[in-house]
This record gives structure tokens, C-alpha cells and sequence, in this order.
């Protein structure tokens, strides 16, 4: 297991990351929100020894905490690893084919790292600029939306979040990966 | 020429350059360092790889290079902060391309807590779980 923690500086991260044996890599330019299209946390990938994708992009969750969010409990997910780790087998979803970024995608995220970089520069004002543009760009990108609270002072988990989880509901949950019955 | 920040997916630059009508202009040199690939006449080259230009391509005009151009003849895109004079630079469409419908993996390279940089490839050979998290 890899755990890449999309998140601004290694202190957010140390608290999540107690315990935890396997490496934990801080990937604070959301260069995985990129390259795997990533635009929700958690995301889990299945790669196979020889680098291929066994599995895509899918919300598996390790936290009891996410299980009304995705409808999947951990110790599921946890027993579909295992019989694909000992045995080879994979979940009938795991052929799914991930949607790619739209150009409006693209752009967020490059107005969101316009964004962190203004803000580690000194220039909120600047950074505010750019959260704006990324959450115009991708309403119902996470790692845009979410991602920018706690760098604008928004707590992640209080009403500025029900209020994007309740559009992004309406919206029809859109998510880059394997689909969430 | 006044310097200009270039954020690409590995790194900070800074080059010289100068925008003009929204676009970035510098130097074969400026494209070397803050890219890492060099125009020659051959097209743009890195390592053995070397990617045609067109003549029409429209990205050099005398001594001058279209930075955002030559980005999006490598398939990445940019976003200009002209007011602070930063370009963000996206990863190549390709590598996405190639995870999405090719379902290969991309190397990646990230430091972990502390500060150790690790890649993909460290692991290669074994089943690997890649869990993207966050705080938030």
C-alpha cells in the first residue's frame, strides 16, 4: 500500500498518518489529481506487478466514518483485495473505464496550483483569485472544492462542506472512477 | 527580459520572458529550463525522444518561443498569472491517457514526511494499493 495524502504541508498529514507502517507520501501540487484524475478522496488504485491497472480509480474507504457517503464498508473492499492479492481474482468492476479530465478539469487544477502558490508566496489575495477561478471551473471537483477550505480558513467539515456534498448529490454524484450504487 | 515563475508538475523555474497579448515568450534556453526539452531543428528533443514542430505551428517568431505553445505541442496546458507572472503547466495528456484508457500506471515521484522523495517504480514487481487521501 502507498498512501499519497493530497494536502498542503506534511503537519496536516502526521496526525492521519500515525500508525501507519506503509508509505505515506505528501503530494501537496495534487499531481495524482492529474495524472490519475483523481477528484475525490479516499481513491484507491489497484496496480498489478508488472505496472498495469488491475483496477481503477474507485472511493473505497478505510474509515467507518465514509460508509454512508459511499455505501461500501471497509471490511468489503478489504476481503476484494485480499482475493486479488492471494488469488488473482478481480470484482466484476474492475474493467470500468475512468472518464478523463474535461478541459474545464485541466484548468482548475492549473488555477488551483496558481492558487497554493500564491498563497505560499504571501498573496492571499491573489490565492483567493484562483480558488475562485478552480471552483468555477470544477464545482464538483473535491480535491478543488474541499481541498481549497482549510487553505481559505473554511473548516472541510462543517457547513461549507454539507452544502457542496448536497449539490454534489443533486448533481448526480460525479466522481472519476468506478461508480458508487 | 523580466523573470516569469514556470510551475510544471516536478518543479519551480524561474526564466526570462515576456508576455505579449497573453502569451509567453522566451528563449530556446528559457523552454530547456523550465521544460527540460530543447527546440533544435530536428523539433523538441529530450533524451531520444524528439517531437516534430511544424513550420506553421506558430510557436517561434525570430529569437522568441511561445512557452504555451510548446507546452501544448507536448500535450500539457498552462494557465497564465500575468499580474504575478506565473505559468502553471499541467502534466502530459499522454501519461492521463495512458492510466485511463491504457490502464498503465504513471511513475510519479513525491517526498514523503520527511522530505525522503520515493517513486512508483521503488515498488515495481509487487501488487501495489495506491491510496489517494487527504485531511480534508
Amino acid at each position: 500500500m502507498i498512501g499519497v495524502f493530497l494536502d498542503e504541508s506534511a503537519d496536516d498529514v502526521r496526525e492521519w498518518a500515525e500508525g501507519i507502517s506503509f508509505p505515506v507520501l505528501l503530494d501537496r501540487d495534487h499531481l495524482l489529481a492529474d495524472l490519475y484524475a483523481v477528484s475525490n478522496v479516499p481513491t484507491v488504485v489497484w496496480i498489478d506487478t508488472d505496472g498495469s491497472i488491475a483496477r481503477p480509480n474507485s472511493a473505497e474507504v478505510g474509515t467507518d466514518m465514509f460508509k454512508d457517503f459511499t455505501g461500501v464498508t471497509p471490511d468489503e473492499h478489504m476481503q476484494q483485495v485480499r482475493d486479488w492479492v492471494r488469488e488473482g481474482v478481480l470484482p466484476d468492476d474492475a474493467d470500468y473505464e475512468v472518464d478523463d479530465l474535461s478541459a474545464d478539469e485541466i484548468d482548475a487544477r492549473l488555477a488551483f496550483r496558481l492558487a497554493t502558490h500564491s498563497r505560499r508566496a504571501g498573496n492571499e489575495a491573489r490565492a483567493s483569485h484562483w480558488f475562485a477561478a478552480a471552483g468555477e471551473l470544477a464545482p464538483m471537483d473535491f480535491t478543488i472544492r474541499r481541498a481549497a477550505m482549510p487553505l481559505q480558513g473554511v473548516d472541510p467539515f462543517g457547513e461549507a462542506f454539507f452544502e457542496l456534498f448536497g449539490a454534489w448529490r443533486e448533481a448526480g454524484s460525479p466522481y472519476h472512477g468506478v461508480p458508487r450504487g | 527580459m523580466p523573470g516569469l515563475n514556470v510551475l510544471t508538475v516536478d518543479a519551480v523555474s524561474e526564466i526570462d520572458a515576456e508576455v505579449v497579448a497573453g502569451r509567453v515568450l522566451t528563449s530556446v534556453a528559457g523552454v530547456s529550463a523550465s521544460l527540460g526539452w530543447d527546440l533544435k531543428p530536428e523539433g523538441l528533443c529530450r533524451g531520444d525522444v524528439c517531437v516534430p514542430v511544424r513550420d506553421d505551428a506558430g510557436i517561434v517568431d525570430g529569437d522568441h518561443v511561445d512557452l504555451g505553445g510548446v507546452a501544448e505541442l507536448l500535450g500539457m496546458a498552462s494557465l497564465l498569472d500575468e499580474e504575478a507572472a506565473v505559468l502553471a503547466i499541467s502534466a502530459p495528456a499522454a501519461d492521463r491517457r495512458a492510466a485511463l484508457k491504457g490502464r498503465v500506471a504513471p511513475d510519479f515521484t513525491l517526498p514523503d514526511l520527511d522530505g525522503n522523495l520515493h517513486s512508483l517504480e521503488e515498488f515495481k514487481d509487487r501488487k501495489r494499493l495506491l491510496i489517494a487521501f487527504a485531511s480534508w
